[in-house]
């Protein structure tokens, strides 16, 4: 069984080194691959000279581009399992094993980790948390399940997920929309609680005048990936 | 419309055709581009040479003033333009990005066959 995490990392020089860490320390079982998205900082710089595994985009691909490469050089190398790990210290190495255990006991396509099930460690902000359950209301409706953290970006993937993202992954914010096409596509979807830190380097993706921008495409990418349905 | 105007039109006309036909020469522009470009330059003199058809087209769409059919299929045209570019934008966007990821992971691999090349050569 060989296990990848696939960092995306853009600016992330402040927290690259203990992301990398944590994941040696905690799930030595995986491999680790940190895809360094044309950082303007020193994130390449950090990574070469602690001899991490680092693939460089040489142009800035956005988060989707960064997280797909991960999951198409999983496809490629013959993993079995791939897991998104944020680069700033958001998320926590300790709860790897705990999800690839589910993974593979409950024959699931996919496991996200949730900050929503035991409802501990940082739990974003009251707007952003009503957004969050505005789109798991939305996938419940689009597809019948329930996901409780669809915006989590630590989620793990077996092979036929892993085959899936690496030849069709949204390009911005993707979260949400990769969820619900994996749902559509009749992958089995599962989730583990994990907590969550509030993120100590580097600034939210998410600006409250692009939010605006974020709610609308993501719902118009969840209702367009229903209708789409078996295709693609 | 009276004489001048209408070759004052075609002056201009013409002039634009030759220096589309002319980047097409020097490979400045791609012919299939090119294309819409020339047939609309051709269309629009041709109105301009024969203004009777223009009086007629009017009067059969029942559009009051012919300058007015003409801001609107401008309109139409350049909206239709637009869309098509920003189809072949996102097209470019997705080939580009794999290309970019494509790149990143030879460039990954061939670091790694170095590498093991290097450490057998030190054994």
């Amino acid at each position: 069984m060989r296990k990848l995490v696939i960092i995306p990392a853009y600016n992330e020089q402040g927290g690259i080194k203990k992301t990398v860490q944590d994941i040696q320390a905690h799930a030595p079982d995986f491999d680790y691959v940190v895809i360094n998205d044309c950082s303007t900082d020193d994130t390449l710089a950090v990574c070469r000279k602690n001899g991490f595994h680092v693939i460089n985009l040489p142009v800035n691909l956005g988060i989707g581009g960064s997280v797909q490469t991960g999951y198409l050089y999983a496809y490629a190398n013959g993993y079995d399992v791939a897991v998104q790990f944020d680069g700033d210290g958001q998320h926590n190495a300790k709860y790897l094993d705990e999800m690839a255990d589910r993974l593979a006991k409950e024959k699931l396509d996919m496991v996200i980790g949730s900050r929503y099930i035991k409802k501990e460690g940082f739990q974003s902000s009251g707007m952003r948390r009503a957004g969050i359950r505005y789109f798991s209301g939305l996938i419940r409706l689009v597809t019948g399940k329930r996901i409780t953290d669809p915006t989590s970006g630590m989620r793990m993937a077996g092979r036929s997920v892993i085959a899936l993202y690496a030849k069709n992954y949204p390009k911005d914010y993707p979260e949400p929309e990769s969820v619900t096409v994996a749902l559509k596509k009749g992958k089995r979807v599962g989730e583990v609680p994990v907590q969550m830190n509030a993120r100590t380097e580097g600034i939210s993706s998410i600006s409250p005048r692009k939010s605006v921008y974020y709610m609308i495409k993501v719902s118009l990418a969840i209702l367009i990936a229903a209708v789409r349905g078996e295709r693609v | 419309m009276n004489l001048r105007v209408q070759v004052f039109v075609a002056v201009m006309l013409v002039a634009a055709l030759l220096w589309i036909v002319n980047m097409v020469r020097k490979e400045a522009l791609d012919i299939r581009f090119a294309l819409s470009w020339l047939t609309v330059g051709a269309v629009v003199l041709v109105l301009d040479i024969f203004p009777g058809i223009m009086d007629n087209l009017v009067r059969l769409l029942g559009i009051e003033l012919p300058v007015n059919m003409m801001f609107f299929f401008g309109f139409c045209f350049t909206l239709l333009l637009l869309f098509i570019l920003t189809v072949k934008v996102s097209r470019q966007e997705e080939h580009i990005k794999r290309l970019v990821q494509e790149m990143a992971l030879l460039q990954d691999a061939v670091c790694k066959e170095k590498g093991e090349a290097l450490k057998e050569n030190d054994e």
